[in-house]
């Protein structure tokens, strides 16, 4: 049962990753991201730690996206001018080929094992707020300055710098 | 009973795909979210490693590796838009000021 909600779950993914990376109208491969963002977060909520499901969610899906298709919207033709050339294309379709052959033979040689029982209280945000104030209370308040470092140089790059 | 190898192998797909969206697509913010795209199949192999051994520390990681990747969204996009009024477009080929 929990095989086939993957399977369907990781399809939807794949597809929205697809669209993004082969869609010529920017504005649809923006929306095939959210809906990758989404069924990645869904993939979170399977794997016992729901609540950075629903995070995964609402950062992007919700604040990327909007961002991201904003700016779209706001262009008018964003794909435009000259193609990437054949050697580049074919070069990064031998590379990733490359990359997924290898990878993926690595992963079946080694052959994981099923996951092991974790009792229910896995994932929940009582466990995790334990494990970020024991072993990242530091990282978790510089995390708090970064994203207050992005926000001023958000604003600072926005501006109308350039005329 | 779900195992570890299939969400390793989504993972990897993720990854090819996102990478093949940074070296082919021309719109800077397709650039842009296509390595979104490679960041958040490394935290799905986080996470699913992290189920594999029972621990929530690689929970931790993906929290941190989302605070970094909104900040990077919002300076990125800020550079994308003043790229734009910059150049009138988003092809990252006009981004050639700094080329050598």
């Amino acid at each position: 049962m929990m095989l086939w909600i993957f399977f369907a779950v990781a399809f939807i993914a794949f597809l929205g990753a697809l669209g993004l990376v082969f869609h010529s109208n920017p504005m649809v491969a923006g929306l095939c991201m959210a809906v990758a963002m989404v069924a990645q977060g869904a993939l979170y909520i399977l794997l016992h730690v729901p609540f950075l499901g629903f995070f995964q969610m609402i950062v992007y899906a919700g604040a990327v996206m909007v961002m991201a298709v904003f700016i779209i919207m706001a262009h008018k033709s964003a794909e435009q001018g000259q193609e990437v050339s054949l050697t580049q294309t074919l070069a990064t379709y031998l590379g990733a080929a490359l990359f997924l052959i290898q990878a993926v033979r690595a992963v079946w040689s080694a052959a994981p094992p099923s996951f092991a029982q974790v009792d229910r209280a896995f994932g929940s945000i009582q466990q995790f707020g334990n494990v970020l104030v024991e072993h990242y209370a530091v990282p978790f308040e510089l995390a708090s300055l970064v994203l207050l470092a992005a926000m001023i140089g958000a604003v600072v790059m926005a501006r109308r710098i350039w005329e | 009973m779900m195992a570890l190898g299939p969400y390793l192998i989504l993972s990897l797909f993720l990854f090819a795909a996102g990478l093949i969206g940074v070296l082919t697509r021309r719109s800077a913010i397709l650039v842009f979210l296509s390595a979104e795209l490679m960041l958040n199949s490394a935290n799905l192999l986080f996470l699913a490693f992290g189920r594999h051994y029972g621990d929530l520390q690689g929970a931790a990681f993906v929290f941190f590796v989302m605070a970094v990747s909104a900040a990077e969204a919002a300076v990125g996009m800020a550079i994308v838009v003043a790229f734009m009024k910059h150049a009138k477009t988003t092809n990252i080929d006009a981004a050639n000021l700094m080329k050598w």
